[in-house]
């Protein structure tokens, strides 16, 4: 804690940047903190409870965090993914950020939990991460943790959905889907979902219903999974800003299972590897192709 | 008043008779997940009730998160529009928190302002709201501070507080009295002294527990936010909000909503009114493109102005329960019980108008 805390000073002390995101304690646990004076840098902890991701405060079309300056970001394995997203498809330029990385031993799925971390409060994510370290960073800090504990995977879940008859897995998204009240939580929090104008927005013409109804709910959230194809930094934000409690990276997951048999690619940390929405190789498996 | 007594057993009992007799019983109940939500209940078992506090507030009740108004059908040469019913089955809500239920209250005054909503009205006048006096969430709860508390009667038409075996219960409104009296017989009358003292001991106890959260001077409050409109506080706690809504889709009384009209084919369609929230770009977004409120700072302040200033402004009360959905759901950490404690701090230094930039 205190060689982050210490590294923040420095960067915003010398003026290699204006502002520092990071995670700080708060009334419910740990949340998102925006240092910008090297005096307020004691203000940082990194522990079990900094669940959120702070790649999507990235954002250039946040004018309010844009005009701070700029940033210096402190980022867990899954965060880097999401960074390296950004770096990626254009959103960020690498020389406009500085990246803090932290080792970390898996989060919460609510950063108000005190902890110790279980089976049964560990984020979905975590159980058999093998990004606990990040690549892209500037500079690493912490020493090395933990395991997350064990738990039963998303991908466990995915495959009992898939052992599903249609009909049964077309009842659970209903019911699952149905709770949907169209806030738009999973978009605002995804670090990958910052377009301008999203497609769910538009409105000559409203390709997406907007009412909450199982119509509009299923065309939003299969546009959304669709979109995030091969995207997805797999961060959990979605799921865990769900207000009604959505199980939404099954949707994500799912799909990127998908793209990493037919494409080999799986988010990474690592920007020089291109997304498959935006590379094309002759190797594309192309047998649907009449 | 009429004050009575009912086991729990009794009270198992009287959702069986409700049922039976086609009336739907809405109860905090588990959901698949395990967490806890208002739903339509069959058997008294099903009820989660002096659980945790359902994830959503009461008001998709009254006034659901989409609705049709109307449908349309365009024949040769004319449209025929279908309305919708606007009057309800009986509805009983049993074992709402006193936070959901005071919300419903203060929502009838923006409901029936300059027109009568009558879908709103219509669910009202349908349903029956059966308080439970509250043991208190968490450190987020605030409802001593906005008028309101654990063991607050408004808006309720019956208020019960726990006692051992069953629940001491109040008739607050006149259908709340003649639902006693139509189920008199699963009713005994008042309790015993030392029952009566027990349930106060309880709604005094929570109530001074979560009197500690928060103390407001909500006019003071008023003044404050109605000479600082562009004070730094709005630049500077507003960071870590994503705009995401999620705080407005949760709260009792974030009441806006967008009406969209939707085709169902080419010549017919439905208009329907949906759940919106002033927390997103989109709200205020003009056709020339140009947004009033252009970045989230602005969008937050609109939120808090709205239920501490402008709503007071017109209808004399604030619009704001103290149930701390808004802090428990936000996946950014912001916290509208601190936000407030933040600025009556600024309150008590006189720093309003005089720190504006």
């Amino acid at each position: 804690m205190k060689e982050l805390q210490e590294l923040a000073r420095t960067l915003l002390s010398s003026g290699t940047v204006k502002v520092v995101f990071g995670w700080e304690e708060g009334p419910r646990g740990a949340r998102p903190a925006f240092i910008t004076d090297a005096a307020n840098a004691g203000r940082l902890v990194f522990d079990h409870r900094c669940s959120h991701t702070l790649a999507t405060y990235l954002s250039p079309r946040r004018p309010h965090m844009t005009r701070l300056g700029k940033a210096a970001i402190v980022v867990k394995g899954c965060d880097a993914r999401a960074v390296a997203g950004l770096l990626r498809e254009a959103q960020v330029k690498r020389e406009d950020v500085v990246i803090i990385g932290v080792r970390c031993g898996g989060v919460a799925a609510d950063p108000a939990d005190a902890g110790p971390l279980t089976a049964e409060n560990v984020a979905e994510r975590c159980p058999g991460c093998t990004a606990r370290e990040p690549h892209l960073a500037d500079h690493m800090v912490g020493e090395t943790k933990p395991e997350p504990p064990g738990a039963p995977t998303r991908d466990a879940r995915i495959a009992e959905l898939d052992a599903m008859s249609a009909p049964e897995r077309w009842a659970f998204w209903q019911a699952e889907l149905a709770r949907c009240i169209r806030c738009n939580a999973c978009r605002e929090v995804c670090p990958m979902c910052f377009c301008e104008r999203c497609v769910a927005d538009k409105t000559q013409p409203q390709w997406l219903e907007s009412s909450p109804h199982p119509r509009g709910n299923f065309a939003w959230h299969v546009t959304r999974a669709l979109h995030q194809a091969g995207r997805c930094a797999d961060c959990g934000e979605c799921a865990r800003a769900c207000p009604a409690g959505i199980p939404l990276g099954l949707l994500n997951r799912k799909i990127a299972g998908i793209v990493a048999d037919r494409f080999d690619y799986r988010a990474t940390d690592d920007p020089s590897v291109p997304a498959p929405i935006g590379a094309f190789s002759v190797s594309d498996r192309q047998e649907f192709i009449l | 008043m009429i004050a009575k007594t009912i086991t729990a057993e009794e009270l198992g009992a009287l959702v069986a008779d409700l049922v039976s007799a086609g009336t739907r019983v809405i109860a905090p109940a588990r959901a698949a997940d395990g967490k806890v939500d208002y739903r339509a209940i069959t058997r008294f078992e099903e009820a989660a009730i002096g659980a945790e506090l359902p994830r959503r507030s009461l008001k998709e009740f009254f006034l659901p998160p989409t609705e049709p108004l109307f449908s349309w059908h365009q024949g040769k040469g004319d449209v025929t529009v279908k309305p919708v019913a606007v009057s309800f089955p009986p509805h009983v809500v049993l074992g709402a928190r006193p936070c959901d239920a005071a919300a419903v209250e203060i929502l009838d005054r923006v409901m029936g302002w300059d027109y009568r909503d009558e879908l709103w009205f219509g669910r009202r006048e349908a349903t029956t709201i059966v308080s439970v006096a509250c043991p208190g969430v968490d450190g987020s709860c605030f409802c001593t501070a906005t008028g309101g508390g654990p063991d607050s009667k408004r808006g309720s038409d019956l208020m019960m507080v726990p006692v051992d075996g069953g629940y001491l219960v109040e008739a607050v409104t006149p259908k709340g009295q003649a639902f006693v009296g139509a189920h008199a017989a699963r009713f005994v009358d008042a309790a015993d002294a030392g029952t009566t003292a027990a349930a106060e001991a309880f709604r005094t106890g929570v109530r001074s527990r979560v009197a500690e959260h928060l103390t407001l001077s909500l006019p003071a409050l008023r003044r404050w936010l109605e000479g600082s409109f562009d004070h730094e506080l709005w630049r500077a706690i507003v960071l870590r909000c994503h705009g995401c809504g999620a705080c407005a889709s949760v709260c009792p009384t974030c009441h806006c909503f967008d009406i969209v009209d939707e085709p169902e084919g080419v010549r017919a369609g439905t208009r329907r009114r949906n759940w919106d929230t002033c927390q997103t770009a989109r709200f205020t977004v003009h056709a020339s493109g140009h947004n009033p409120r252009a970045d989230q700072n602005a969008r937050f302040r609109q939120r808090v102005l709205h239920k501490f200033s402008i709503y007071p402004g017109r209808f004399g009360e604030v619009l704001c329960t103290g149930c701390g959905r808004c802090a428990r759901a936000c996946p950014g950490g912001m916290d509208l019980p601190e936000v407030l404690k933040t600025i009556t701090a600024l309150v008590g230094t006189g720093a309003s108008r005089e720190a504006a930039v």
